[in-house]
């Protein structure tokens, strides 16, 4: 116990590794429990078989599991804080002391201008201790990183042909690597999953009975019935957790896909949770085949990385592509942090290797060694064919775009995006908790954070195409939002529209307002779908919002705790929305203010903030208020239990305040934000430091600023994240009013909107018309395709085998008449034969007396006779 | 010219004696009739046992030897074809062989 303690005291990333194991065990346990269980149910009558049957949880089962599982994650969520405080303190320590020496050295810098002679020297020489004692600190701080939140073990070797040795062949590891994205990450990850843990154990109460009805299944005899799943459900939350950890837990790329591929398997298995139902189950099949068809980019990706580089390891990666920040020896000047392009001179080739240009539209990619070598100094580098992790490599620069967007494309099936959204609406098949974890916390932000993660294997070519990826997504998603009536389609566009949002900041450089996003971003999503859930539950699994309104009064918990949702998604002043998304805006406005080309990255997600302002508020004021539209529902309409009310409200407090920092008013001192930013990679700076927003004397990024020399733009993009707040905030008033005025004082009717402008509305209704073109495009060519090869398979090969089977019989036929007629008849003639003599000489058998005498007599005569006969012949011869 | 009886007379004789006996079992139904048939059969090997005693001396011992041996089968035979004869008749209350049919095929 001591040791462990001891263990956790030297090395706190295992914090992080436990947390990710607990929803492991839980996920283990309820398994063998149930297995135990089935075993040990048969035996229950005897002594040993009914203790095995109520250790393993007896009639009260799947309550078990749900205590298990959510005990699991709960304590999964105390350990990934406490990691997260250890490593937030630590960073705080280490970065207040290099930002203190930064300080001192940007003020001695500006002293020693002033000052000159002896004075200047004596400023110099302080300068050059300052300078030191950052160094110190900063390289005490990646030791800390390295040894304290870092490790790995190598988990699968694979020897080269014939040597079996320790160290030779390719390896794949395990390892975890922490950083304060991950961290908040985690903490993100647990909290929700266990409010949403908390919230299944009410919303799935129906499941604890030993037979439960589907009323949305038909079969011959009525509605179908099966057995309750309480514990199978708690299962594969445990799976899924542990999924999402241990995707935020990797340090390499390969246990990333392990996590990812874990994440595609739970998510099916939820989604289809009903599987009797038939939409469920082919909402399961289009999730998970959707997602296959991102993750084939993604093992693409992989494989040329690893072609290339030949790790899959991350910090390794990011090493190779990205030029060394302050490496005397391995740095290329001038392009710190940066993709290096250039040419490979084929000509100039010695045995070093070869000559290697730098060039901005080069057509190659340099690759840096992992350890800088000592012997290497270098503007112009020689390129080694076969690099080894200390030598310099290239690779062609159209392969890394192409590595870039593999990975984005998994991403794109993940948190789906344009074009691979279809498959997250149709999710909703699955229960409500699902859809919150789904949408909120493991599943679609796995997608956000790869391309976070991989931010600096991306070009600026794919960066593009991500930027227009979440512009194009956020924008379709948002307006499909606005015709949609179901209550939890609502929250599955404005989910595609939100992640939209975080790719597209990722893409114009926004990678903290992206991840913040993320992180905000789960917070009121959750609270939105349990907030469905608990209508949806109170209304008694009505999802329609035509049949509900004025709702408030009957489920005030539920309104408000939604309402705080509603106000943060559409990014109210003073909700955890307004500093993320406002962070977001900000960022696309200082891309078009360098970029002018790219104008439409920042119209989109302008226009899209009115529009989502629009649906959110309608979604709200349709559930919540005016008159009742189906007095049915709303007679039967009750507030729900207490398991879930408590995490809305813990949820609605934190989608007001998580992002709040201090002054609460100033959207640039989110403390959440400054976190995430911690964690920035310097790739980013490298790339957009001239316009990301958020460095500002708040961050106190001095040292990096006194580098830079496009200081200019960058003030301007941290001053414009006012400006574009308030256009935003102008836009999301005119949704918000206009949405009361339609669906709350009923001015305008909705109706009529609907009648002006009917192609309009059925194109939306029909979703872009996205499931019509796949079907034209894909489904049907596929399930032509198919038709033919089964017609093939049916004329074709089962002719084939139809006459080879036609033939055998034939000749079995042939075989059959032979064996009949000729070995048959041979030996049934043999018995006739003999049966014919028998049946002949019967007669002779007379049964008198005289006639035996006469044979005797007739037989003695011949027998003299043939004697005579012989005897004379014997005296003749 | 002397008529000589010789060897060959005794065995005609004996041989129409066995015919008249085959003759007499073969188609007498009463079972005493065919009793009487064997009776001639037997006598009829019996002269020529003692024909060729007569006329061959090789067999001077043997012939007599053996003609008392049918003799004395004769009597023996006789005996136990009577009790037969006589059952026959206690379960048929015939002597009629033809009515014994039991062993037909």
């Amino acid at each position: 116990m001591m040791n462990l303690l001891l263990t956790f005291g030297e090395h706190p990333g295992w914090f992080f590794v436990v947390a990710t194991l607990l929803p492991l065990l839980s996920f283990v346990l309820i398994l063998l429990a149930s297995a135990l269980w089935c075993a040990g149910r048969a035996y229950r009558n005897t002594p040993g078989g009914a203790a095995l049957f109520n250790l393993c949880g007896g009639e009260e089962r799947g309550r078990t599991a749900a205590f298990v599982a959510t005990g699991a994650i709960a304590l999964a969520f105390v350990f990934s804080l406490v990691g997260c405080i250890r490593f937030s303190a630590q960073q705080h320590g280490f970065e207040t002391a290099i930002k203190q020496h930064g300080k001192a050295l940007h003020q001695i810098a500006a002293k020693i201008k002033e000052t000159s002679g002896e004075a200047k020297e004596q400023l110099e020489a302080k300068a050059r201790t300052e300078e030191e004692k950052l160094e110190d600190q900063e390289k005490r701080w990646a030791d800390a990183r390295k040894t304290n939140w870092q490790g790995h073990f190598d988990w699968l070797r694979i020897s080269p042909k014939g040597i079996v040795d320790a160290d030779s062949g390719t390896v794949l590891q395990l390892g975890f690597k922490i950083d304060s994205l991950s961290a908040i990450m985690f903490v993100m990850v647990t909290f929700i999953a266990t409010l949403i843990h908390l919230f299944s154990i009410g919303y799935m109460s129906d499941e604890l009975q030993p037979e439960v009805e589907d009323h949305q299944v038909h079969t011959a005899h009525g509605h179908l019935h099966r057995r309750g799943r309480f514990g199978r459900f708690f299962m594969y939350l445990s799976l899924f957790c542990f999924s999402m950890l241990n995707l935020v837990l990797a340090d390499n790329l390969f246990q990333v896909f392990l996590s990812w591929e874990l994440v595609g398997v739970c998510s099916y298995l939820l989604i289809g949770f009903y599987n009797e139902r038939q939409s469920a189950s082919n909402a399961a099949n289009k999730a998970f085949i959707t997602n296959r068809i991102g993750d084939a980019g993604f093992i693409l990706g992989m494989l040329i990385l690893w072609t290339h580089v030949g790790t899959f390891n991350m910090e390794e990666l990011f090493q190779r592509v990205r030029a060394p920040l302050n490496d005397t020896h391995g740095a290329v000047e001038g392009v710190a942090g940066r993709i290096v392009r250039g040419n490979l001179d084929a000509n100039n080739t010695t045995k070093a290797g070869q000559r290697f240009t730098i060039a901005n539209d080069g057509s190659d990619v340099l690759l840096f060694p992992h350890r800088p070598s000592a012997h290497y100094h270098a503007i112009v580098p020689r390129v080694s064919d076969n690099p080894k992790p200390d030598q310099h490599g290239s690779m062609p620069y159209w392969m890394l775009v192409a590595a870039g967007l593999g990975i984005f494309l998994g991403c794109v099936g993940k948190s789906a995006q344009f074009p691979l959204q279809v498959w997250l609406p149709d999710a909703m098949e699955g229960p409500t908790p699902v859809s919150a974890l789904i949408h909120a916390a493991t599943m679609v932000a796995a997608g956000v954070y790869l391309v976070g993660r991989c931010y600096p294997l991306l070009t600026y070519d794919a960066l593009l195409v991500i930027a227009y990826t979440g512009g194009i997504t956020l924008f379709v998603a948002a307006t499909i939002a606005v015709v949609m009536t179901d209550i939890k389609k609502v929250l599955a566009y404005s989910t595609v529209s939100q992640l939209g949002y975080m790719m597209l900041s990722l893409g114009v450089g926004g990678w903290v307002a992206g991840l913040f996003h993320l992180v905000t971003h789960a917070f009121f999503k959750a609270l939105l779908f349990l907030g469905s859930g608990s209508v949806i539950h109170g209304c008694h699994h009505e999802q329609e919002m035509t049949k509900m309104g004025g709702l408030f009064p009957k489920m005030k918990i539920t309104a408000l705790t939604m309402l705080a949702g509603v106000l943060a998604i559409c990014g109210i002043p003073l909700f955890t929305g307004w500093y993320s998304k406002d962070a977001i805006l900000a960022q696309a406005f200082g891309f078009i203010y360098v970029h002018p080309q790219h104008l439409l990255l920042f119209l989109l997600p302008l226009a899209t903030a009115g529009i989502t302002a629009f649906y959110m508020s309608r979604m709200w004021l349709m559930t919540f208020t005016g008159k009742p539209r189906d007095e049915h529902v709303f007679d039967r309409a009750h507030e729900s239990p207490w398991p879930m009310t408590v995490p809305l409200i813990v949820l609605g407090v934190c989608s007001v305040g998580i992002a709040w920092g201090w002054p609460v008013w100033d959207a640039e001192a989110s403390f959440l934000e400054a976190n995430v930013h911690h964690a920035q990679y310097p790739a980013i700076l490298a790339d957009f430091g001239h316009i990301d927003y958020s460095i500002s004397e708040h961050h106190g990024e001095y040292w990096i600023a006194a580098k830079d020399e496009a200081q200019n733009e960058r003030v301007f993009a941290y001053r414009n994240h006012h400006l574009a707040g308030n256009i935003a905030f102008v836009l999301v008033a005119i949704g918000i009013v206009f949405a009361g005025a339609i669906y709350w004082k009923r001015v305008l009717d909705p109706a009529e909107a609907k009648e002006q402008f009917p192609r309009l509305h059925a194109f939306l209704m029909d979703k872009w018309r996205f499931d019509r073109l796949y079907s034209v495009i894909f489904v049907r060519p596929c399930l032509t395709v198919g038709h033919w090869f089964a017609a093939f398979d049916l004329r074709a090969i089962d002719g084939v085998i139809h006459a080879v089977a036609r033939s055998a019989m034939w000749v079995s036929k042939w075989d059959g008449l032979f064996d009949h007629y000729i070995i048959d008849g041979a030996v049934n003639l043999v018995g006739n034969t003999i049966y014919g003599m028998g049946a002949r000489l019967r007669s002779v058998q007379t049964g008198f007396l005289r006639s035996y005498v006469l044979f005797l007599v007739l037989a003695a005569a011949g027998i003299f006779l043939a004697l005579a006969y012989f005897v004379r012949m014997a005296m003749a011869g | 010219m002397t008529f000589a009886v010789g060897l060959n007379h005794f065995l005609l004789l004996g041989a129409f004696l066995f015919v008249c006996g085959a003759v007499c079992m073969a188609t007498k139904r009463n079972a005493i009739g065919i009793l009487m048939g064997v009776e001639l059969v037997l006598n009829a090997a019996t002269i020529n046992f003692v024909a060729y005693a007569h006329y061959n001396p090789i067999f001077q011992v043997e012939g007599q030897v053996f003609a008392l041996f049918v003799i004395v089968l004769a009597a023996a035979e006789a005996a136990i074809a009577l009790a037969i004869v006589l059952n026959f008749y206690n379960n048929h209350t015939t002597v009629d062989v033809d009515t014994a049919e039991e062993l037909k095929g």
